[in-house]
């Protein structure tokens, strides 16, 4: 071995961490957060991310000073090889295993919140993800799905009250789908013939980024839309008018929206 | 140092390789209609004739030009066509090969790569047919009409919306789209003219000269076939959309009773022999009457499938009857069983292009979902002038003051019927999804 490698290697962890130290400034980082809940998601994110970074310099650091210290031109030494050490092998069987394990019951909480605990609260709308767009239903006037007077919406734009408790049901029409809402940090996989749940508390009102986190098909890439959240007076007025709209018996130009 | 030189050659190798491929694919071109061509028999020279001809009035795709006379907007076309690639400033270009070409195809065919896949099929814009709109049957749909299929994108089908998208690119889509349908007219009608018009052997290969920029009379037809075919229903298209009569329309703010006994009369009439409606949509509007029936695109396919059969009996009868025969005859005999031959390798090549017929299936209506919309005034137009295209007729006047088959009244009845279908206790599904919770517990 060359010295020359390792070199190469320590460019390795030097630019594994110079990418993540660079990211946020190139905003290639964690889009605006604006849920009630992804704070912790976030935290754990973080503290996962530091745990195995930490690692990750080390053990590099570790491979990088021997290839440096024990290469082939100067050390001209055969090398020994030893039949392993059974304290070794004990302790890094139990220590990643006690880590794993703090980890799992470190995020129950996160995760009970986040896909168990399904708030009581009426439906605020139902999603399904069809080849190559996100179709919306809300319940309308009598909070009923299903309906006649549910509202129906296929342009990909999902209307949601923000700072109150929002549940959505979650649905496909044909194939796996992954309802993801980067800003909120939440993301929900879906399969035909399941209705899935998807809960969360918006902070802020404002447009958003909604896609699709599943592989789902061809046109995957274009099965992209966006969420508006706004206050709940705001949102009403608009169910109000696109219900109106459904209902119009006249041309609704769709250019001036 | 054996690593160093293996390390070495892997690098180079690599690097030539990526260099290789870095080489520009050719631009797409526009290709012609072959089932056309080939149906109609016509010559090489006339391909290229033809080709030429919509090449100077049309351009490439990656160059498109439009004529004054056809009212398209060059610079919106530009935005549409040409390669995928993103601006310095994040603008985006070749937005129909980045958002339609894969289904829809470069020549607006409805073949691209994934059309076999999906169901229905991708529209093939060349005919100028569009389904859903809110113009007479026969004519070609308004601005609006498109407009709203790409804001809503086409529920049930593969068709997504494309309202999260700047409106200029939508417009650009929308008016590629027009100039793609006017290309794929004018081609069909060139196509014609030359089958009408000119004298050609597809034996030889022999024929009359096409060439409009040095025949007066073919210039003049050509410029009329453009203006009198093409353009001429697209710009009526926007005059030529329905009104409903102010009066026969009904509030929007009825009380559920109206509605109820309006949908009550819609479903007599539903299921009567005046409308007819059971027929295909079936005695349960869940689509289950007629489905043996094509739409159109698929009725030129099975139609080019049958011809190319029949075509390849009648060689195997010549073969039979060449056996008893003798000289003159058994030399045109063979001249003729060379031609048909000629014909039928042609035909099979186009067929391995084609997208298999599918059958027309009614739409259940029990489903509740609409492809051409779901307001009372979309089913109202799909109930009008019938779905054009597809076996589905309109019971409305088949143009500008003609008789219809239905009353305005009778049709807004059917769109109360239509409406409800889909909410009445036996369109439910028996069984409920399975519930996430279900499982939890």
């Amino acid at each position: 071995m060359n010295r020359f490698w390792s070199l190469v290697f320590l460019m390795v962890p030097v630019c594994g961490v110079a990418t993540f130290v660079v990211a946020p400034y190139f905003q290639i980082w964690f889009p605006h957060d604006i849920s009630e809940h992804g704070r912790v998601i976030d935290q754990l994110f973080m503290f996962i991310l530091w745990l195995t970074g930490i690692i990750f310099i080390v053990t590099e650091g570790a491979l990088v000073y021997f290839t440096w210290k024990y290469d082939g031109r100067t050390n001209p030494e055969p090398a020994k090889f030893s039949h392993g050490s059974h304290t070794l092998e004990v302790v890094w069987t139990i220590l990643p295993a006690v880590t794993l394990l703090f980890i799992a019951i470190y995020q129950m909480n996160a995760w009970a919140d986040a896909k168990m605990r399904k708030p009581n609260v009426p439906i605020t709308a139902e999603v399904t993800g069809r080849q190559f767009n996100w179709d919306v239903r809300y319940p309308g006037p009598d909070g009923e799905l299903y309906t006649p007077d549910d509202i129906i919406r296929t342009d990909g734009q999902v209307h949601l009250p923000a700072n109150e408790e929002v549940l959505l049901v979650i649905k496909a029409a044909d194939v796996l789908h992954s309802f993801f809402l980067p800003n909120i940090r939440m993301k929900q996989d879906v399969v035909p013939g399941m209705e899935q749940y998807m809960w969360f508390k918006a902070r802020e009102t404002g447009e958003f980024d909604i896609v699709c986190a599943e592989l789902c098909g061809w046109g995957h890439y274009k099965m992209k839309g966006r969420v508006t959240f706004e206050s709940r007076e705001d949102f009403d007025k608009w169910l109000k008018q696109k219900s109106d709209e459904q209902n119009a018996m006249t041309i609704a130009q769709t250019k001036a929206e | 140092m054996k690593l160093f030189s293996t390390t070495y050659c892997v690098m180079v190798v690599g690097v030539a390789a990526a260099l290789a491929g870095c080489g520009r694919p050719a631009p797409p071109t526009f290709r012609l209609d072959m089932t056309k061509i080939v149906a109609n028999q016509i010559i090489p020279k006339h391909q290229q004739a033809i080709a030429d001809i919509l090449g100077a009035m049309f351009g490439t795709p990656d160059e498109p030009y439009a004529l004054p006379e056809t009212g398209l907007d060059v610079r919106k076309l530009k935005m549409a066509a040409g390669p995928v690639w993103s601006d310095q400033v994040g603008g985006k270009h070749g937005l129909y090969r980045r958002q339609c070409a894969h289904c829809h195809g470069i020549n607006g065919d409805g073949r691209g790569p994934t059309a076999m896949i999906l169901n229905p099929y991708p529209r093939d814009y060349r005919s100028g047919v569009f389904k859903f709109k809110t113009t007479y049957n026969p004519n070609q749909p308004s601005d609006d009409d498109l407009r709203t299929i790409l804001h809503n994108g086409i529920p049930g089908t593969a068709m997504p919306s494309f309202a999260v998208y700047p409106p200029d690119d939508v417009d650009a889509l929308q008016e590629y789209v027009k100039y793609l349908s006017m290309r794929g007219q004018m081609e069909n009608s060139l196509i014609n003219y030359v089958r009408d018009e000119l004298n050609f052997n597809p034996v030889t290969g022999e024929g009359d000269d096409l060439d409009p920029a040095k025949n007066e009379d073919q210039r003049k037809a050509i410029k009329s076939m453009l203006t009198d075919d093409v353009v001429a229903g697209w710009k009526a298209a926007n005059e030529n959309v329905i009104r409903p009569e102010d009066s026969k329309l009904p509030s929007a703010d009825r009380p559920a009773k109206e509605i109820a006994a309006s949908a009550e009369k819609g479903r007599e009439l539903f299921y009567g022999t005046k409308a007819n409606c059971l027929k295909c949509h079936g005695p349960t509007a869940l689509g289950d009457g007629q489905q043996d029936d094509y739409d159109n695109w698929s009725k030129a396919t099975k139609k080019f499938e049958d011809e190319t059969t029949a075509l390849s009996a009648s060689i195997k009868t010549l073969m039979e009857s060449m056996a008893s025969q003798q000289g003159d005859e058994l030399e045109a005999s063979r001249n003729d069983l060379k031609a048909k031959r000629k014909e039928l390798a042609e035909r099979e090549e186009v067929i391995a292009q084609l997208l298999p017929p599918r059958n027309a299936i009614p739409r259940n209506l029990r489903e509740g979902v609409f492809r051409g919309g779901r307001r009372p005034w979309d089913i109202f137009h799909r109930v009008n002038q019938g779905i054009a295209g597809t076996p589905m007729p309109g019971t409305g006047p088949a143009s500008a003051g003609a008789q219809g088959t239905l009353s305005e009244e009778e049709m807004w009845n059917i769109v109360d019927y239509v409406r409800s279908v889909a909410f009445e206790p036996a369109s439910r599904p028996q069984m409920k999804p399975i519930e996430m919770d279900a499982i939890v517990k």
